[in-house]
């Protein structure tokens, strides 16, 4: 703590920058509501189900989480001594090295890509039943995705983040409507009795185990936020690690049940083939045969608008990831610009928002389907992404501590993301292994291959870059990893050097 | 006119007094110019991050004042952007106030939904869009500017408001504003640079 808390005079400018801290509830709620928990339970775990046929989710969902939580021992740790610090690549330059920072930023800027834009799959199949009931006709997918890119791409431009409130209301109802429709299930078990195979450890060792795991990974995306708020929390050291694990321990409960009645309605040995016959209207469908359709449909509209915060959300976190880049330069400078009145990253954003565009066209055109090879295939390559980015920031976070002295104890800064690094390499390993099961192509499909290796090319050009700015721009060299901060580093003596931690009162 | 007066009249150059640039940039930027105020007429200094006072004897302006009078009253707290945060929260109206004091604003409160907004509207509206033509006059010339004008322009492209200043202009005028922050003496150099980080990390918070 700084000294100022020692003193025992009353300090003016204490006093008026703790008063809007946030605690652990606004940390977690900012954190969950970026997660979309309806969007990952209808949308990710049913077409999970379909396409990989194995029915060990509910385990991947609880073995994710406990490799996360050991991650997260050395990550909050590190979070504290970073600038940038909601961005994985500033961990990793700051820990392996600026080269293999720019890597990691090239693959973080096309797995949060991939996460944002996928989700235009998802709306059309999300708003289809909720247009259906009110107005009896079901929009094409293209149209309602159009509609939502318009929206999305203006609120970005706008800046107007979703209402904190709106959201907290909406996450509230969102978890209400998982928590009833799982109960739901739970009482009306498939042949009348509770089936607990899907918990068995087998499933988690069966072929195919692999895709489960990259799955899960992709419903814990967005926990990584909560160190983003350490200079607005009320005690840096106890709000950001407990927001971080409390919201990986909720997220991981609430997929694990849901997850798991799901199999207990359809009887585990049919789960894929319902959920392949239905898709994203699964959960929809079994609460149907129960509840009211009221409730159903209340659950749908729910679907419809966690997808459109998904959106929202993840359109803002892409854009501000390119416009942290842009600050430091390794993006063009303009990505850096923000839109005078509104303050709004403009450039970055208008990018994310032609990208979206031109794959909603180009799905059109085509015909393909957007649940499966866009909603799909896009969140489980994010996934798989985000997977390796949170394998290369724990071997930074050792590498980190490793070379800085600090009074955290071993635990911290060696063990944890020891354990955590060896478990995150072997899911990956068995991820690579199982990809074709993941993607639900033929083993000697072209695609098993070429979406797991999309993100070592871009590691490798990243890193090449990073090399050739360090021989080319040492100013911008120096600024790597830093984000909006790069612009102080730039005048202060010796460019780049960690700054004193500074706890309490922010800066 | 004192460097936050210019850039308050930059950031509202509009005929309602309505804000061009958003809340958290305006507040920032002002927060640097008043520091920056004080370090022009050699009251603080920075260095390293850290805000010292070098001269305690009051300044003339009453503003400058009060901010020098929180600066010696709370030594504990140094850190820059401790200070540019604490400034920011009331620099808006503080400076507004300043202005209509001067007579160069008048302050105007509204009421809509219950709740009082206060705006300041100008006086003379040839007076108000001033700043920015002097300004861009300057970037057109070949000679350098005056330091505290060198500072203004500075703060201006940090939060992000450059356009406003060089709309209509050319090439040489935008590499000129370029190489000014780096010709700056240290202190402000570094004030300009952590004003631009705090805009740029308030960007990054989504916080408006």
């Amino acid at each position: 703590m700084p000294p100022t808390s020692r003193l025992e005079r009353p300090s003016n400018v204490s006093d008026a920058l703790a008063s809007g801290r946030l605690g652990v509830p606004s940390v977690i709620f900012f954190v969950l509501s970026a997660a979309a928990p309806l969007t990952v339970v209808a949308g990710v775990v049913t077409t999970g189900y379909a396409v990989t046929g194995v029915t060990g989710m509910p385990l991947a969902f609880l073995a994710v989480a406990a490799v996360l939580a050991l991650f997260s021992v050395g990550y909050v740790a590190m979070a504290r001594r970073v600038e940038n610090a909601g961005a994985f690549y500033a961990y990793v330059s700051r820990g392996i090295g600026r080269p293999a920072g720019v890597g990691a930023a090239w693959v973080a800027l096309i797995a949060y890509n991939a996460l944002q834009v996928g989700l235009y799959g998802a709306i059309g199949a999300a708003a289809a039943p909720v247009f259906g009931t009110l107005f009896g006709v079901e929009p094409h997918w293209a149209l309602v995705a159009l509609v939502a890119w318009a929206l999305v791409a203006l609120l970005g431009l706008l800046r107007v983040d979703v209402n904190g409130l709106v959201l907290a209301v909406l996450l509230i109802a969102e978890i209400v409507v998982i928590v009833v429709f799982d109960l739901g299930q739970l009482t009306n078990p498939a042949g009348g009795s509770v089936s607990l195979d899907a918990l068995s450890p087998a499933n988690l060792v069966a072929p195919g185990a692999g895709a489960l795991l990259v799955l899960a990974m992709t419903g814990f995306v967005g926990f990584e936020s909560a160190v983003v708020f350490s200079e607005e929390s009320k005690d840096p050291k106890r709000t950001v690690p407990l927001a971080t694990y409390l919201s990986v321990v909720i997220i991981a409960g609430l997929y694990a049940l849901s997850s798991w009645t799901m199999t207990v309605a359809t009887g585990p040995e049919n789960v894929s083939q319902q959920a392949g016959e239905q898709s994203v209207a699964l959960i929809f469908n079994l609460a149907a045969a129960h509840f009211g359709d009221t409730v159903v449909t209340i659950g749908q509209a729910l679907f419809m608008t966690s997808v459109l915060a998904a959106m929202i959300s993840f359109h803002n976190t892409t854009a501000r990831y390119a416009f942290a880049l842009g600050r430091e330069r390794v993006l063009p400078a303009a990505f850096g610009q923000t839109s005078p009145r509104t303050g709004s990253p403009r450039v970055a954003s208008l990018a994310q928002s032609v990208l979206g565009l031109v794959v909603i066209v180009l799905y059109t055109v085509n015909g393909w389907d957007p649940v499966l090879q866009l909603f799909y295939w896009a969140g489980a390559g994010g996934g798989f992404g985000v997977l390796l980015l949170i394998a290369t920031t724990s071997v930074a976070v050792i590498a980190f501590f490793a070379r800085t002295a600090t009074p955290e104890n071993l635990w911290r800064r060696a063990v944890a993301p020891g354990l955590a690094s060896v478990a995150l390499v072997a899911v990956i390993s068995v991820a690579v292994a199982n990809f074709a099961t993941l993607l639900g192509v033929a083993p000697d499909s072209p695609l098993r291959w070429a979406v797991p290796a999309v993100y070592p090319v871009a590691a490798l050009l990243g890193v090449l870059w990073g090399v050739l700015l360090r021989r080319n721009r040492p100013e911008v060299y120096a600024r790597i990893g830093l984000g909006a901060q790069s612009a102080a580093a730039a005048v202060l003596p010796g460019p780049g050097q960690p700054a004193p931690v500074r706890a309490g009162a922010g800066r | 006119m004192l460097i936050a007066d210019e850039f308050f009249l930059i950031a509202h150059n509009d005929s309602r007094g309505k804000a061009r640039l958003h809340p958290a940039a305006t507040g920032l930027g002002l927060a640097g110019a008043l520091l920056g105020e004080l370090v022009l007429f050699g009251h603080v200094t920075v260095a390293n991050g850290l805000v010292t006072v070098i001269d305690r004897r009051p300044p003339a302006d009453a503003l400058s004042h009060t901010v020098l009078d929180q600066l010696i009253g709370e030594p504990q707290h140094q850190e820059i952007r401790t200070w540019l945060a604490f400034l920011a929260r009331s620099s808006t109206t503080s400076v507004g106030e300043r202005l209509t004091r001067a007579g160069v604003l008048r302050r105007q409160e509204s009421r809509r939904l219950l709740r009082t907004t206060v705006s300041f509207v100008p006086v003379d509206l040839n007076a108000v869009a001033w700043p920015a033509t002097r300004l861009r006059a300057l970037l057109e010339r070949p000679d350098p500017p005056a330091v505290p004008d060198a500072v203004l322009l500075g703060l201006v492209t940090a939060a992000g408001l450059s356009r406003e200043v060089l709309w209509s202009a050319g090439p040489r005028a935008q590499h000129r504003l370029g190489v000014l922050v780096p010709a700056l003496p240290p202190p402000l150099r570094e004030l300009v640079a952590h004003t631009e980080a705090a805009v740029g990390a308030a960007v990054l918070r989504g916080i408006p």
